[in-house]
């Protein structure tokens, strides 16, 4: 653009970005209008870091706190949803293979699990946006659940009055969990899966961390060569005030980035102790409580062994690896005892499976029923699930404190970045007009 | 997994609900029959008529004291494993359900094969009962995974290409059960209202062959037909009517309407590969019509119902 072109009516957009370029061009030559643009620079700088020291630590701050408040709780309460209607189905078919009137304790063993499916799923429902894959699945399982209580109410119902028509209600309930129920109660734990992953990615912020790194280095970077162009085309060596803000700058970078260190720390510890683990977790007890209904179902369709019994062994096979990996990466503590144990007692289970399949295909079904639901192998199978709950109890537990951990320092930061951005602009501007006074 | 949720879900499916269904078409799989065609769809399904279903094997001579089977003969075989495997369903009310008192499957025709048992061993508990879904009936008596089939079991020409059947101990036939504040007499009065009967049976098939066109409604199990009666999703059940007396027994408001609309003699199933057993199992029959066993044994189920008729009268096809 030559300056002949200025001086012509242009269009009105041409005029002021070629006036700034040319004023630019023109303050490069002397030397205080050096001085002006480095001024300007540096506030720039100085306020883009600000901004950005704000917008890191608020994402950093605001993804913690969804992870830990939202996103994991989610899953916790997926696995809740999904292990107590395993249960309550479980639960029913014990209660039918006894015979006569449900015995008690199953009776409310059942009612507490009905119990804890709706309120992990009035919660689930709040940690959910209305639209997606887990709002539709909370929707059908709340619409479903109500139906499967009736379903079992009404079979209850005929059982007491001696009609046999009560199985054919438990068999409709049955199918609705195994085939509505515990699918949407998956498709909902793996969408919190998917959740937790993203909130972890969230939580890190890494573009924004990345950026305000670089605008750190870039701040200290332009300070320092402020000061030496100054000592050198002036007489003094230092200049205060630039000097502070080059101190600020340093505190600045070294608070935000010992802050958003720590944070990467924990939420490295939580994923690693806490979130992976309790998936691992989650999941082994859902594949017990798959293997209880498993044979509790077999027994009820007394056709000896069918499909349940494949699933049966495939869910075992299943189980024993998640129990492995669940012990490699518990060691040892609370939760590392609790899935040896767990462990353990699965083994003994197995094998009270194997005596009752024993009898049941050598023609002693009453035998096969009374081990199964006996109160000898019932307590195996519940100390395995207890187990399992104790040592996830320990690594929620271990994942709510890092959690809390992450968290700490980001919300001041959010407050002081900027503050302290701002403090380096005044500094900057007191140091270099200082020095352009002089040329007045 | 999902996959392997729902396998889980038909089996829990066929579990507490395998269903009593007589006059079901229970091919064997991989073999083509005309019930195994989409009946529904062809009215004109042919009925086998190239045998006399009702014809059994004459028994051989006087039976084998208990606990003394002849050498070599499939009674033996059993006696020596020390059971008798009968395969029948747990909701057929009266002929096979499982007391919920209990939990022990008992009816008219556990007793028939107890009556088996105990002509083998002296002891009618030594019986192992095994419950079949109702397409299974016909290979679980093939492959010998049961000794015998008892499970309000037709015998038509198209089963006996694969098993043997014992001689006639029951003659039902199809009716249709309405609520009791029904003006329907007939399934001829069901036209375009919904009639339920189990999945893949001649019950089903049968229900679309009315001229009046009712509309058939599939379900696992008769005992799903009811809870399908009771929620109201549908309007009737047709089926033989001993299962439909099981079902109204345990609902006041139905009741059991119209004229058989089909017949169906039932008879105990099992393999062919040993035919002296259907002989002896006809001898336990026919003793037991003639010793009075067979009427006691109708008063103690269906006395309820009416005073028990004449004990079907055996044929034998040699």
């Amino acid at each position: 653009m030559s300056t002949a072109q200025l001086d012509r009516p242009g269009p009105a957009v041409a005029k002021p970005s070629g006036g700034v370029l040319h004023h630019v061009a023109r303050l490069r030559r002397t030397s205080p209008g050096r001085l002006q643009l480095i001024l300007a620079g540096l506030v720039a700088l100085a306020l883009l870091t600000g901004l950005v020291a704000g917008l890191t630590t608020a994402s950093a701050a605001a993804g913690t706190a969804d992870l830990g408040n939202r996103a994991q709780p989610l899953l916790v309460e997926a696995e809740t949803i999904y292990s107590a209607l395993a249960d309550a189905d479980t639960t029913a078919a014990q209660a039918f293979l006894a015979g006569g009137l449900e015995p008690t304790a199953l009776t409310r063993r059942y009612e507490d699990d009905l119990d804890r499916a709706t309120t992990a799923l009035t919660s689930a429902a709040r940690r959910t946006p209305e639209t997606g894959r887990s709002a539709d699945a909370i929707r059908q399982l709340s619409a479903d659940v109500s139906r499967y209580a009736a379903l079992v109410a009404s079979a209850r119902a005929n059982n007491r009055q001696g009609l046999p028509v009560g199985a054919a209600y438990l068999s409709s309930a049955s199918t609705l969990s195994r085939e509505s129920l515990q699918p949407q109660a998956q498709v909902l734990f793996k969408a919190a899966q998917s959740e937790v992953g993203d909130g972890y990615r969230a939580a890190r912020s890494s573009w924004w961390t990345a950026l305000l790194v670089l605008l750190l280095l870039a701040l200290l970077t332009a300070l320092v060569l402020t000061q030496r162009h100054l000592s050198r085309t002036t007489r003094r060596t230092f200049n205060v005030p630039l000097v502070v803000a080059t101190a600020v700058t340093l505190v600045l970078a070294l608070g935000a980035g010992g802050v958003l260190i720590s944070q990467r720390a924990h939420l490295s510890e939580a994923d690693t102790e806490g979130s992976w683990p309790v998936a691992l977790l989650a999941e082994s007890r859902i594949a017990a409580l798959r293997e209880r209904g498993d044979e509790a179902l077999t027994l009820a369709a007394r056709s000896g062994e069918g499909a349940l019994e494949t699933d049966f062994d495939q869910t075992t096979g299943q189980l024993d690896e998640l129990l492995a990996d669940a012990a490699e990466v518990m060691p040892d503590g609370t939760a590392g005892s609790s899935v040896r144990s767990a462990t353990q007692g699965h083994q003994n289970y197995v094998r009270a499976h194997d005596q009752v399949r024993k009898l049941d295909n050598s023609g002693d079904y009453d035998g096969a029923v009374a081990l199964a639901i006996g109160s000898r192998t019932s307590q195996t199978f519940t100390g395995v699930t207890d187990d399992i709950g104790r040592a996830l109890q320990d690594r929620k537990d271990v994942f709510s404190d890092e959690i809390g951990s992450a968290g700490r320092g980001l919300g001041p930061l959010t407050v002081l970045g900027p503050l302290l951005a701002l403090l380096v602009c005044g500094l900057a501007f007191a140091g270099i007009r200082a020095r352009l006074e002089e040329y007045r | 997994m999902r996959a392997r949720v729902t396998l889980a879900a038909v089996a829990a499916l066929a579990v507490l609900a395998a269903s009593g269904c007589a006059g079901d078409s229970s091919p064997l799989p991989g073999r083509p029959s005309e019930s195994a065609a989409p009946a529904p769809t062809n009215p004109a399904t042919a009925v086998d008529t190239s045998c006399n279903p009702r014809a059994s094997l004459r028994p051989a001579g006087a039976l084998p004291a208990p606990g003394r089977m002849p050498a070599g003969s499939y009674m033996a075989a059993i006696q020596k494993r020390g059971r008798l495997v009968l395969g029948t369903s747990q909701d057929t009310l009266l002929f096979s359900s499982r007391n919920p008192f209990s939990g022990k499957v008992e009816g008219f025709d556990v007793d028939m094969a107890r009556q088996i048992a105990a002509a083998i061993f002296g002891d009618p508990n030594k019986i192992q009962i095994k419950v079949i879904a109702y397409d299974k009936r016909v290979s679980s008596a093939v492959d010998g995974s049961v000794d015998l089939v008892a499970d309000t079991m037709t015998a038509n020409c198209a089963r006996w290409k694969d098993v043997n059947f014992s001689s006639i101990y029951y003659e039902a036939g199809q009716k249709v059960l309405v609520s009791s504040a029904s003006a329907a007499r007939s399934i001829e009065d069901l036209g375009g209202k919904k009639v339920c009967a189990a999945k893949g049976s001649t019950s089903f098939d049968n229900i679309a062959k009315v001229a009046a066109k009712p509309i058939p409604v599939a379900r696992p199990g008769f005992g799903d037909c009811l809870v399908a009666f009771q929620q109201n999703e549908v309007d009737a059940i047709s089926t033989d009517d001993t299962i439909l007396i099981g079902l109204a027994a345990q609902d006041p408001y139905a009741k059991v309407v119209g004229p058989r609309y089909t017949e169906e003699p039932y008879g105990m199933a099992m393999s062919n590969a040993h035919p002296e057993f259907t002989r002896f199992v006809n001898a336990v029959l026919a003793k037991n019509r003639a010793n009075g066993t067979w009427k006691s044994t109708y008063e103690r189920w269906l006395g309820d119902f009416g005073a028990a008729p004449q004990p079907p009268v055996a044929q034998y096809r040699d």
